[in-house]
């Protein structure tokens, strides 16, 4: 191999490449967020027994779990607005397929930690004299959080390299900014092999936290 | 009127009844001790007057109000505000795992009833040093012992100010050396006054607190007594049988 590596380029590229990590970022924070909502939302509905309920949920679930994420962006991009005649930015369309995406995923985390909590639990909770919604609020939900955390981390850091898809759909996030720059410079190793070092520096700290996070937990939940 | 009323009482899970027709009285300076044999519906009884099990027929009344009311498919009603009234502690340890013992006590107070902060914070503490668990607010149920947990979950139910405590079996699930703290706890309790219904395995310990004993067989009271004629003295002959039963199991 007799390539010449270039410093100059890895210098010129970085301030955009870090341009397009926040939006990356910007990407996944808010995937999170719905994912991490609406997941919960999801797997509350679920325990629910009323068919009417259970029955769309599933469905939803099981669309997101068992197609390409590649797919369901590139639907919510060219179909959603024809379908529903609403013409939102690229980006927001990403974000939307990404947030279900997550949602689904993680409603099934959450879903298991439920399962997990004894049901004693509710008992007692009403036996304190807790409704339903408070025992939801402040005895299942931080039960269920820090039981599926390793999971809920996980699977927003598996979102936020997904994320790299929306450059398919012209969202200039950190894979966009990375392929633009190495085709216009002539300069892909220089390019994408720092494209790869960012995906990887934000994700590999994370994937340490679960670990942590893992042992903590089970110490904290053990009976 | 009596404190607590259980009037013709009608429970069934499914196809299976266990109370048809079930009456039971306590008054309110009673520690009243249920005892029988496995299944008979010991844990069903409290469950209901808890509240929580769904009941087919009759009322369950405290202090002269009759606040669960029982109905064919599930139309049973209920008053929440008597309910609050009752406070239970359980077989398995219920304390939230996420909560601290503080926590844990504070939780209810401060969600349910909107008491502030401080006032629950200074309330728990009172409570746990009156049990000598002062030094264990900080702590996480998963650093405590078994019988600290249940000591724990007994301070929990009391920050609600219940008129009436409901115990299952709570040292069941104790080791033996363990057991005694808590049934310590109890007996304090019971001596400051607390109306209680207590289920439990454990003679010597039900002729301890009892002031009344209650024999109870497939959903129906057999004998109904002071600890000293019940345990001395029973009149039935299942009471007898099964008194001499697990009197010979417990050696
Ligand atoms: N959720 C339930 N569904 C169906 N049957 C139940 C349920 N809970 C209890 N039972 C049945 O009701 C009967 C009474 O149970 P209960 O737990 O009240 O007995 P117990 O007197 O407390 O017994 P033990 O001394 O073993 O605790 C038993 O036959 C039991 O199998
Ligand atoms: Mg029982």
């Amino acid at each position: 191999m007799n390539y010449d590596f270039s410093w100059f380029h890895v210098e010129r590229a970085f301030p955009t490449l870090l341009e397009g990590l926040w939006v990356t970022l910007e990407l996944t924070l808010w995937a999170n967020i719905i994912g991490l909502v609406l997941g919960f939302i999801v797997a509350i509905g679920m325990m629910s027994k009323i068919k009417v309920i259970t029955w769309p949920l599933t469905l939803y679930i099981e669309f997101f779990r068992c197609t390409p994420a590649l797919i369901q962006l590139v639907w919510f991009f060219f179909c959603v607005p024809i379908l529903f005649n609403v013409w939102w930015s690229a980006q927001f369309m990403g974000l939307l397929a990404l947030g279900l995406n997550l949602a689904a995923f993680n409603s099934e985390a959450y879903r298991a930690a439920i399962q997990a909590i004894p049901e004693s639990h509710t008992d007692a909770s009403t036996a304190l004299g807790l409704n339903g919604l408070q025992r939801i609020f402040f005895v299942i939900l931080p039960q269920a959080l820090l039981l599926a955390m390793p999971v809920l981390i996980t699977n927003g850091i598996g979102i936020f390299q997904q994320s790299a898809l929306v450059a398919l759909i012209s969202v200039e996030d950190l894979m966009y900014q990375g392929r633009y720059l190495s085709s216009q410079t002539f300069r892909p190793i220089e390019t994408l092999t720092l494209v790869a070092l960012m995906y990887f520096a934000v994700s590999f700290p994370v994937s340490l936290t679960v670990t942590y996070l893992e042992r903590r937990t089970k110490r904290l939940l053990a009976t | 009127m009596a404190f607590v009323e259980i009037n013709n009482l009608i429970k069934r899970y499914g196809s299976l009844t266990i109370f048809d027709g079930f009456d039971l009285t306590m008054s309110s300076t009673d520690r009243l001790v249920l005892i029988g044999p496995s299944g008979c519906g010991k844990s069903t009884l409290l469950r209901c007057m808890m509240g929580l099990e769904d009941i087919a027929g009759g009322t369950i009344s405290l202090g002269g109000d009759p606040y669960i009311t029982g109905a064919e498919r599930g139309k049973m009603t209920l008053d929440k505000t008597v309910q609050k009234e009752v406070g239970m502690v359980f077989q398995h340890y219920t304390l939230f795992p996420h909560l601290s013992v503080l926590g844990n006590l504070c939780l209810a107070p401060m969600r349910s009833r909107g008491m502030g902060k401080s006032d629950a914070q200074d309330k728990a503490m009172e409570l746990l040093k009156r049990f000598g668990l002062g030094d264990r607010a900080k702590f996480y149920p998963s650093q405590l012992s078994g019988g600290q947990k249940q000591r724990v979950a007994i301070a929990r139910a009391l920050m609600l100010d219940p008129k009436l405590m409901l115990f299952d079996e709570v040292t069941s699930a104790l080791d033996p050396e363990l057991v005694k703290e808590v049934e310590q706890t109890m007996m304090e309790l019971a001596e400051a006054g607390m109306p209680m219904m207590i289920v439990t395995h454990d003679m010597h310990f039900a002729r301890n607190i009892a002031t009344q004993v209650v024999f109870q067989e497939r959903g129906k009271v057999i004998e109904a007594a002071a600890p000293n004629d019940l345990f001395g003295n029973p009149k039935q002959d299942r009471t007898r049988d099964f008194l001499k039963n697990v009197l010979n199991i417990e050696g």
